[in-house]
Order: C-alpha cells, then structure tokens, then sequence
C-alpha cells in the first residue's frame, strides 16, 4: 500500500503553502544562526561591520519568524486540512478569534509563540542595550536557534529533531488513506473526506484563553534578559554595569509573569469547574516557581547594585529563574506529568530534545563561566559522551532486552547532570565571591536579603512537590502528587515571614539605620495595623488563630508601605514603584485567605449522613462539609429549595445556538428574602454542560460578581445524564381504541387512535398509533406487533419517546370481533418510564467572599512594577545622557 | 561564625526539615489491603489508589435519593476487589474510565473516596480507537 501512494498526485492541496512556511522557518533559523555568529564575532574583534551584519541577520529572523506566523494561520484561516496542524487543532466551526487559540494548544504553536516573543525582545534590546547589545545578543540568538530547532522538523529514520507544524496530515497518520472509503473515490482524493478538523480543546475555547496564555509566555520569555545580562557580565567579566538593565528586565519578567499567572487563575475560576482559581496544580506551580525566584532576583538586584554585595547570589537567581522556564516548559510539554495535571498537555514524544534544550543552555553557561580553553573542550566532551546517551535513554522507550542498561543509563546520566550543575554553582561562586564584611542587622539590604531567601523557601517546597512525578521516572517511586491541602499547610508559614519582612524592609536605609529615627513611625504603623486587623477580623469574621496571624501580616504590609509612600515619597509618583507592589501583593493574599478560608458552599447538604464521618483529620468537627463534602444539591425543575440564605428554583434548560450545539444551559434563579419576607436580592445564573464526545461532560460554571463576594454554581450532573437506564415503573392494560389510559406514575395519559395493517413476507404486520400527552405537549408513539400467518408465532416492537421518556409494546391482542371494519380489538399494552421522569440538576453552588480582593491585589501589584520599571528606565536614561 | 551565616544555615535548615516532612507526609499508591490497614494505623490519613472499576458489578448512582453518593466495585493494581463509596455525584463517562486514582481512606467494608482523579481514555485523539468519531 505505501509504495504506489509516492507516486500519487493528490487533488485540491495546497502545497505551496506548507513549502512557503517551510521555507520562512528555515530561512529563521539559518538566520539565528548567522546573527548569533556575527554578534560572538562582533563581542570578540569589535569589528563594526560585523555588528551590522548580526543586526541585519537578526532583523531577517524576526520577519521571517513573523511570516511563520502569518502562513500557519492562513493554513487555520482557510481551514486547510491536508496539514496536520490544522486537521489536529482546528474546525471549521471554530470563529476566528479562537484560532489564535490553536496556536497554543499544540507544541509547535507553543514554540512559535516563544520564538515570536524572543524576536520582538531582541529587536527592543537591539534599541536599548547599548554597548551590551552584542553579548546578550549572542545568547537571545541562541535560544532562537534552540527553539528553531524544534520546528524546522529533521527526520533520520526514526530519530526526528523537532516537527513540523507544516507536516502533512497524509504523512502523519498514512493510516487514514487506508479507510474505506477512499476505495471507491480514489486515494488521491482523501481531502474531500476530510473537509473538517478534529477541533480546538472546548476549554480552550474562552476568551480568557486568548490572552491568558500569549502573557504567560511573554512573561516566560522575558525571563532570558536577566539571564542573558548575567552570562555576558561573567563572559566580559564585568561585576557591576549589566545590573541596572538586568533588574528593569526581572522586573518586567516578574510584572508580566504575575499577571499571566493570575490571568489563569481568573480563567481556571470563570470556566473550570474545580471551584477556585489555585489548585496547586503541577502547571499552575510551573508557571509559579520561575516568578518565585524573579521576585527573589529583583530585590537581590536592588542590594547588589546599591551596595555591591551578594553578586553571586544576583547571578545565581537571575540564572535559576532562567533555569525554571525550561524546566517549567519540560514539565508541562514532555508529558511526564501525566495523571497529575488536569491540564491535557499531550506528550509529542520530544521529551529527550526538550531535555537536550535544557542541557544546551547549561552548556552555554558552563562555556561562558568556565575560563582557560583546554577545560572547556575537556568538559564539553564529557558532556557529549555522556549526556547524549542519557537523552536517547529518555526519547526512545527501551527493548525489552536491554532494559536494565537503559536504567543504569539513565541514572548515571542523572548524576551526572547533578553533579554538572553543582560543579557549575562552583565555579559561578569562585568567580563572583566577594570579600567583604557582614551586612548590618540595621540595613535594608540585610533584610531583603532574608525576604529573597523566604522566597526561596518557598520555592524548594513547590518545586520538591512538583518535581514528584519526575522523581518518580527517575527513580521508578510510585509517590503520590500532594494534594492541595499539602502545600497549603506549608506555604501559609513560609508567606508569614515574607509579608512582615515586605512590612519592615523599606523602613530600614541601605548601608546602616538610625534605629532611633523609625522608632516612633513603626510603633504608629503596628498601632494602625493592629486596629486595622481586628476590625477586619471581624468584618470578614475570620477564625483561626493562624488565619488572623495572617491576615495581621497582609494588614501590615499594606499600612506599612502605604504609610512609608505617604511619609517618605509623597506625590512623587514615580518612586512609589516597590510600594505599590508591596501594597497591590499584600491586598492579593488578603483576598486568597478570605476568600479560601471563609468560602461558604451554599449547596451543601446534611443528607446521606451514614457515608461520610463529621470529623476531619484533626478530629475536629467538620461544620462547614468541606473536608468530606456532601457539596452538591439536587434541584428539580420549577420546585424550590433553600440553600442557606437563598431560594435556589431551577426554571429552565436550553440548547445552545446553533443546529449542532452540544451546550446545554440551565437557568437557574436565586432569591434572597429579608426576615419579613420581601425581597432583597434576586438573580438567575445559567451554568453550561457541554456533552463532548471527545472529552465526556464538560461543565461551566456561572458566577454571580459582587463588589463583596461572588455567587459560584457549576451543574455535575442532570438528569438526561440518567435518561440512558432501562424502563421502570411498568404497567400492563387491556384497552381498545379511544380509551384514555395513563403511565404508572400517571404523568403521561395515552389513548390508542388508529391502527394500520400491511401484508409482508414474513407476515402481517400491525402498527398502532398511540397519542400520548403529557401537560399540553403531546407526542407519537408507533408500537409494531407482527404475526406470522402460517406458524401463528408473534414478534413485536416496543415504540419510544426520549424526550417523554416513556415506551409502550403491544403484548398480546384480543379480537372480539373479526371483522376488521369494526375495529373491535382490545389490545394488552404494556408501558414504561424512564427514570427519573421529572428534569433535575445536581448543582454546586459556592460563596467566595471577598474574592475581588485577589484581583484588584493583582492589578495594583502589576501597576507598582510598570511604575518601577517606568522609573528605573527613566533613571537609566539620566544615567546615560 | 558569623551571624549571617547562622542565618543562612537556619534557613537551610527550615528548608530542608520542609522538604522532608513534605516527603514524610506523601503515601505511595498503595492497594486495597494497606489502604484498611493504614486506615486502622492512622484514622483519617488519606492515601491514593489506583483503581480500575469492575465492569461485571452494579454502579449505583441515584441521584434523587443522595446526590453526593456513587458506589461502585474496583481492582487495585494487585487486582483486590473492593466496594468505593465517592462522595460526589457520577463523573461523565464514568463507565468508560479505563483507570483512575482514588484518593480517600478505607473505612468498615469500603473504600471512601473523597477525590477521582481521572482521564478519560478519548480525551487523546491521537489514542487508538479515538479517531473514529472523525469520520
């Protein structure tokens, strides 16, 4: 079969148009190429020419990058499915703003997007690096080459490097031309079989969606300008001059990042049905560990460039936040997270190249830290001897018979990995040591030291826990993944200490304080936040001791900074940068704590009593049901039940728009009466079901938003789910023509209105015509009972209606008088009713208040970085002229 | 020493006395048996199973009678049988789910799952068998 199809013309393809976005990422890479050549060669001889050259060839790059981009959405514009990018991500259904969407849910999208992002940042840093520009071009360049790698889509035998999002879907699944009818239309003319794609992800399909992830990767990329600065500070060995722009960078790395992170988190919560907007999520913790260290870069900056200590701590971090994007982009799209995540990152069967690109860029750094020639060319031929065995070791999945070699490879690869990173922490601190004396317990810098480490603090547990299923490939464990509960018991300590040392830091001076000076201003700030804390513990109603410790922290760091900015900076908006996102953070956790700790699940029930024990793990009393949650209600149609404070009626369902809509809505109405009985509050929410064939029974929720909390309903379960059980309820009645008879539960009332006879070969056939009604609706049914002349056996044929739910046969009939004009014939008809015959939803209904905190903490947090950033840009500028 | 330094090496201490009991806390999946017998050991830890749902054996779901109650009869990995009381309504396709992990703790004749945690087998469409809904 597969030779003949080589010399197949197929019809209707647009080749060319594969060929052109072939081309473009061929010319982007053999341009990053270049670039990165003439900018080492540029850094090396300070020869001018070649500075241009590099420039030209990065400019080339980045539009070719951009064409790229323009061909592979034209190929989803035009629905072009003999690509497998499109037949895979797209539909002609999809409307087009969601198209955009199918360029992250696959992962040469994914990789486009990142290769788009690092092209606009080295055009900005071609403007603004100045002097710097050749160094931290060199390594943007080669991340570029890196990530181009994994789309230019090399095939030798059954080793591929990278894939194509150009590949064809003929040559991706050959198996497709085999199906059967392409027999009688010809192979050559498959496309018009496949005139349609396989479809975006449904929970891709928001608008959160759109711009969630392209901030997220933004953020990711951003992520290599500090990291770039660092290695061309050690290449040129320079301490001090890549400081300043490597920290405006980590600041808006940090900015953005944050406001990706949180972008998802507002996704997660508007259109996921888990209940929240932070699961701790193996995804979600990706995306967190890189801007954990940021945050912790970003301050060790400010130390460093204000006193020059702790250079290598700056260089270590801006280097490890580095290090996470990649592992974060490991976790996620290797597919070794697996079971863990609820987030369906398909594995592409890259995971040895995506490793491969982790250990490319450490060699990079090793290259650059390293000094003397003969140690670099000795260390990169360990590398090569040793870790490339190890990355096959990981591609390729093992024959059976050389299995315990493979493992034995793969931890000897593992150590050595390890043992590479820690030799080169080694060389980093011999390079960048200083020797100096002990920071002052009175100094700022020796308190945000200590926040930075917090940071940290936090980041070893999210990474340890997240790191589980990895581990456990590595070392063949079988640890279960922490659930939330896990980390939350660890990172509610770790933020204390930060919140207080946010609090404090600012009110410390760089170098030594005048401890006498703030004596008074931070005995009137504790003042302020302790009246502030207990009015708010009580507003909220907060419980707990540990809870309202927190809550105290998250006070203090917003009156703390607030007052500091009153006193210290005033109306000089510019330089309230850090202050602002002290603030806009402290706000963010205030609103996680109240709105996590005080969530008030409305629908849940004391029902069902003997399954679930009323004692948590502490053996407290569980109140509140959520340890063991009996969490959903059932509410049947038009009838009313009480969740709490409100009426809850569900009223109605429709379809979605649309002929093919598999959406569901349910209209469900929630009113709130005051004790006399008026009232003071009504709305109606519609959560969505969509019954996915692909992906089983998607849920969407329905928030009702209010300045103070927000009403959360999510459907789990309705009852056309349970339309699918056999009849019950059934009844037998001997009943001739015209005669009303009813259902078992009486619901459905049936008269029997005409019958019509046909002879066939096998016999005679009678059909019945049944009316049945049912509250001013009525419908057909049409029970068939054939009976064979010559042998007198009887064969019969119940009718059904789904939407009824009903069913009725004819058993046996009886006729009184022959002739067949009377129509004296009594029938015995059995009937039937699914269950449950009245419409219900099972529906979770939560109370978050004070959830509009975390997003307002958000947007105040992201304001505070574009102040900084604003302002240090300004200062550099200054700096400069 | 100086004090910086006892700083730092507290931190690290915190950091790793962290990191340890994390690990400390976290259960291997485990079988049915050492899921009763942990319940026994230490009342109200929850540990995770891996489970495969036995097809020849009644799911109930009534959702007019307790909506947040599902019962079914799974295999571990070590195919024990077990009786697994959810405390949330069905899961979409619940019968189509090749594995999932239960996570819960066992209690008199049952396995009491607070948690499922699942994929459906066509959620890959690159999965054998998945394709045929394209056509």
């Amino acid at each position: 079969m597969n030779e003949p199809i080589k010399n197949i013309v197929f019809a209707g393809e647009w080749l060319w148009l594969g060929n052109l976005g072939h081309a473009f990422t061929i010319i982007a890479f053999i341009a990053a190429i270049a670039s990165a050549y003439f900018y080492f060669q540029h850094e090396s001889s300070k020869d001018n020419s070649m500075l241009q050259w590099a420039k030209r060839c990065f400019q080339l790059h980045a539009i070719s990058i951009v064409g790229v981009f323009v061909v592979l959405f034209s190929i989803i514009f035009y629905h072009r499915y003999e690509f497998y990018y499109a037949w895979r991500h797209s539909s002609n259904a999809l409307p087009v703003y969601y198209m955009i969407s199918c360029f992250w849910e696959g992962q040469e999208g994914s990789f486009l997007l990142w290769l788009f992002w690092n092209a606009l940042i080295g055009l900005v840093l071609q403007r603004s690096a100045k002097d710097w520009e050749s160094p931290v071009m060199v390594v943007i360049a080669f991340a570029q080459i890196a990530l181009g790698s994994m789309l230019v889509g090399f095939h030798w035998g059954d080793f591929k490097i990278g894939s194509s999002p150009f590949d064809l879907l003929r040559e991706q699944r050959p198996d497709f031309l085999n199906i059967p009818i392409l027999g009688q239309l010809g192979v050559e003319n498959y496309l018009q079989v496949f005139k349609d794609g396989n479809g975006l992800n449904a929970l891709l399909q928001n608008y959160w969606m759109v711009i969630h992830p392209p901030t997220l990767f933004l953020g990711f990329a951003t992520a290599i300008v500090p990291f770039a600065y660092s290695l061309s500070a050690l290449w040129r060995g320079i301490d001090r001059g890549w400081i300043a722009p490597a920290h405006i960078w980590s600041l808006v790395c940090a900015g953005i990042l944050g406001l990706g992170i949180i972008m998802g988190g507002f996704w997660a919560y508007e259109s996921l049905s888990f209940g929240g907007y932070w699961a701790w999520d193996p995804v979600e913790n990706a995306s967190l560990m890189p801007w954990l260290i940021m945050a912790s870069a970003a301050h060790m900056l400010i130390i460093t460039k204000a006193t020059g200590r702790h250079l290598f701590t700056s260089h270590l971090l801006v280097q490890l936040s580095f290090w996470l994007v990649l592992y974060a982009t490991f976790l996620t799209r290797s597919g070794i997270l697996g079971e863990a995540s609820v987030h369906s990152f398909t594995d592409l069967g890259l995971s040895g190249q995506l490793l491969l690109f982790l250990l490319a860029f450490l060699a990079l750094a090793l290259v650059v830290v390293l000094q003397g020639k003969q140690r670099k060319i000795a260390l990169f031929s360990i590398l090569a001897v040793m870790l490339i065995p190890m990355v096959l070791a990981y591609s390729i999945e093992a024959p059976e018979s050389v299995a315990t070699f493979y493992q034995w490879l793969k931890g000897l690869g593992t150590c050595l990995f390890f043992g590479w990173l820690i030799y080169y922490i080694y060389v980093l601190y011999q390079r960048t040591k200083m020797e100096m004396s002990d920071e002052r317990m009175d100094s700022r810098e020796f308190w945000m030291f200590l926040g930075s480490m917090f940071l940290i603090l936090s980041l070893v547990q999210v990474f340890a826990a997240t790191s589980i299923p990895v581990f456990n490939k590595l070392f063949g464990y079988k640890t279960a993944v922490p659930t939330a509960a896990d980390y939350n018991k660890v990172q509610l300590w770790l933020a204390m200490p930060i919140f207080l040392l946010m609090s404090l830091g600012y009110w410390f001076k760089f170098r030594e304080t005048d401890i006498a000076s703030i004596k008074r201003p931070l005995l009137v700030n504790t003042v302020l936040t302790l009246v502030a804390t207990l009015l708010l513990t009580i507003g909220f109603a907060i419980e707990g001791y540990q809870f309202i410790l927190f809550l105290l922290l998250t006070v203090g760091v917003v009156v703390f900074n607030m007052i500091y900015g009153i006193q210290k900076k005033k109306t000089e908006w510019k330089r309230w940068g850090g202050n602002v996102s002290h603030i806009g953070f402290g706000i963010l956790m205030m609103g996680v704590l109240v709105s996590s700790v005080n969530k008030n699940i409305l629908s849940s029930t004391k029902e069902g009593i003997d399954m679930a024990p009323e004692v948590d793990q502490k053996g407290n009393q569980d109140t509140k049901g959520i340890k063991f949650n009996r969490e959903n209600q059932l509410l049947y149609k038009n009838k009313p039940q009480v969740l709490q404070e409100y009426t809850a009626i569900y009223l109605d369902d429709r379809k979605g728009l649309g002929v093919d809509s598999i959406d569901k809505y349910f209209k469900v109405a929630f009113v709130k009466k005051n004790e006399q009985g008026k009232t003071i509050d009504s709305f109606v929410l519609e959560p969505k079901t969509q019954n996915n064939p692909k992906m089983g029974l998607l849920a969407e929720p329905s928030t009702r938003h209010f300045l103070h909390t927000d009403i959360f309903s999510h459907v789990n379960y309705e009852s056309s789910m349970d339309r699918k059980e056999p009849y019950s309820n059934f009844r037998v009645d001997t009943i001739g023509f015209f005669r009303p008879f009813i259902t078992q539960t009486g619901k459905v009332v049936m008269t029997i209105d005409s019958i019509r006879r046909t002879k066939e070969t096998a016999g005679l056939k009678l059909v019945l015509a049944i009316k049945a009604k049912r509250l001013g609706d009525s419908v057909w049914l049409r029970p068939e009972f054939m009976i064979n002349e010559q042998t007198g056996d009887f064969e019969m044929k119940a009718a059904e209606n789904d939407r009824f739910g009903i069913m009725a046969n004819i058993i046996n009939l009886q006729i009184i008088d022959p002739n067949p004009a009377h129509q004296n014939i009594v029938f015995v008809i059995q009937t039937g009713e699914k269950t449950p015959v009245w419409d219900y939803v099972v529906i979770q209904v939560i109370a978050f208040p004070w959830i509009n905190l975390v997003w307002a903490g958000t947007i105040i947090m992201v304001i505070g970085f574009v102040i900084s950033v604003l302002n240090r840009i300004d200062k550099q500028k200054k700096l400069m002229a | 020493m100086k004090p910086f330094h006892l700083i730092l090496l507290v931190l690290a201490g915190v950091g790793i006395a962290t990191v340890i009991s994390m690990y400390g806390n976290t259960t291997q999946y485990v079988a049915f048996p050492d899921a009763k017998r942990i319940a026994i050991e230490n009342p109200g830890k929850a540990v995770h199973v891996v489970c495969k749902l036995n097809k020849a054996k009644p799911v109930i779901y009534d959702a007019q009678t307790n909506a947040n109650r599902l019962e079914f009869y799974g295999f571990d990995s070590l195919n024990n049988e077990s009786k697994v009381v959810f405390t949330k309504p069905k899961p979409a396709q619940f019968e189509q789910l090749e594995k999932m992990v239960l996570i819960g703790t066992y209690q008199d004749d049952h396995f009491l799952a607070t948690e499922i945690l699942s994929k459906c087998p066509s959620k890959y469409e690159d999965a054998p068998g998945a394709v045929k809904s394209n056509k």
